[in-house]
């Protein structure tokens, strides 16, 4: 009986955590929202996390989070933390971690990142650079034909 | 020593229990003083100084975010320590700096949490809970950095310690409410895509946190701040940190 009863204590103390652990990146200080049919120009800086929803013209740099909303456009080149696409961007892209391409993504430029994400129907037109990969085999780099033959440093669409 | 000061409106009879036991309760701690009442026509900085001089080192303003801030932009720059006494409607300022109301509130006033808060400053001026701009062609630049532009006439809210509370039309049921933080001045801007007889529209508002921007208009633009209205046709907003020592309460949101 003893057995019985705390399993359910237990349970619940996971799905509490489980809850805590979904809730808290959702919950992220969203800092600065550029509006739908807002125009930003020039040196676009922030600390927190940035929502794009209307356009961004010049540079834009955040060090944590910058989410590109579906119509939402960019015409600069872009350094952030982390990066989660669905608008559109003209200009090279620096982006820490992680950087995510939706179906309605359309990108003019380089990205070069950590990892990426690219979900079926997103075009990209520039090159793809990961780091990673230089470090791990730097006798690659040196020959231009092998870089032909693996195909993996350039992509577009 | 303690002065309190007292809003206008308080002389209204239905407020007068709730302040007999607020005075009580004052007693009871030992943190009861001056009674000055305010009206309108009352510049509060020398009479706060003259009260310094004479002794007073604790300023409870009793009111709500009206006296709060016909007060605080006034008397920001004294050499002081403010508390807060929310009684009454229109109290919100007093939630972000998790001061309870009526009763309650004297026993966060006794218990003298202090902290150093930020107040915006705009030409020449200090405001501590909201800036408002309604609907103009206005221009913002940020910081000297970037400047933020759209087609439509613009509604800009500066937030400090006020909330602001919006709504994306006349028929929209759903209000919406942003809570400021310490350290920062909020940027609201909201520009009105439709505007007639039969309501109006507002699109989701841009969010920027600053520290000092510039309000630029076509023309003279109508700003209000801390109840006061004025017309501009350029509006530069700063940051003062650590300006007033107040009294807050532990549930603060800051």
């Amino acid at each position: 009986m003893i057995f019985q009863r705390k399993s359910p204590v237990e349970v619940v103390e996971e799905v509490v955590e489980e809850t805590l652990v979904e809730v808290q990146p959702s919950d992220d200080n969203i800092d600065t929202v550029v509006g739908p049919s807002v125009n930003v120009e020039g040196d676009f800086a922030s600390e927190g996390n940035i929502v794009v929803k209307g356009t961004v013209t010049g540079s834009v740099h955040t060090s944590k989070n910058l989410i590109v909303e579906p119509g939402a456009k960019i015409v600069a080149n872009v350094r952030a933390g982390n990066a989660s696409i669905s608008g559109e961007v003209r200009g090279n892209m620096k982006v820490r971690e992680f950087v995510e391409l939706t179906a309605t993504a359309k990108i003019v430029g380089d990205i070069e990142a950590q990892t990426i994400a690219m979900e079926a129907g997103a075009l990209l037109y520039g090159k793809v650079l990961m780091p990673g990969l230089e470090s791990g085999e730097p006798s690659r780099r040196t020959g231009r034909s092998r870089r032909g033959e693996d195909g993996s440093q350039e992509s577009g669409a | 020593m303690y002065v309190y000061l007292y809003d206008n409106y308080l002389n209204n009879k239905k407020f007068h229990s709730v302040l007999k036991s607020i005075e009580i309760r004052l007693v009871d701690y030992g943190i009861a003083g001056k009674i000055l009442r305010l009206n309108n026509y009352i510049d509060v900085k020398p009479v706060i100084e003259d009260e310094i001089k004479r002794g007073a080192k604790n300023v409870v303003i009793v009111g709500n975010d009206r006296t709060f801030g016909h007060v605080l932009s006034r008397g920001a720059t004294c050499d002081c320590v403010f508390g807060f006494l929310p009684i009454g409607p229109d109290n919100t300022i007093a939630e972000v700096l998790g001061i309870p109301e009526g009763i309650a509130a004297a026993d966060v006033l006794a218990r003298r949490r202090k902290e150093k808060l930020d107040v915006g400053w705009f030409n020449n001026r200090f405001f501590v809970s909201q800036l408002h701009v309604p609907p103009a062609k206005v221009r913002v630049v940020y910081d000297e950095r970037f400047q933020v532009t759209t087609p439509f006439k613009m509604e800009v809210v500066v937030c400090n310690f006020q909330p602001f509370y919006w709504k994306k039309s006349k028929k929209d049921n759903e209000e919406f409410v942003v809570h400021p933080q310490d350290s920062k001045l909020e940027a609201f801007l909201r520009p009105l895509t439709k505007a007639g007889w039969f309501g109006y529209n507002y699109e989701d508002p841009s969010i920027f946190p600053f520290e000092e921007m510039e309000i630029i208009g076509d023309g003279p633009f109508v700003v209000e701040a801390d109840g006061k209205t004025t017309k501009e046709v350029k509006v530069k907003i700063r940051l003062a940190k650590n300006k007033i020592t107040m009294i807050v309460g532990r549930d603060r949101k800051f």
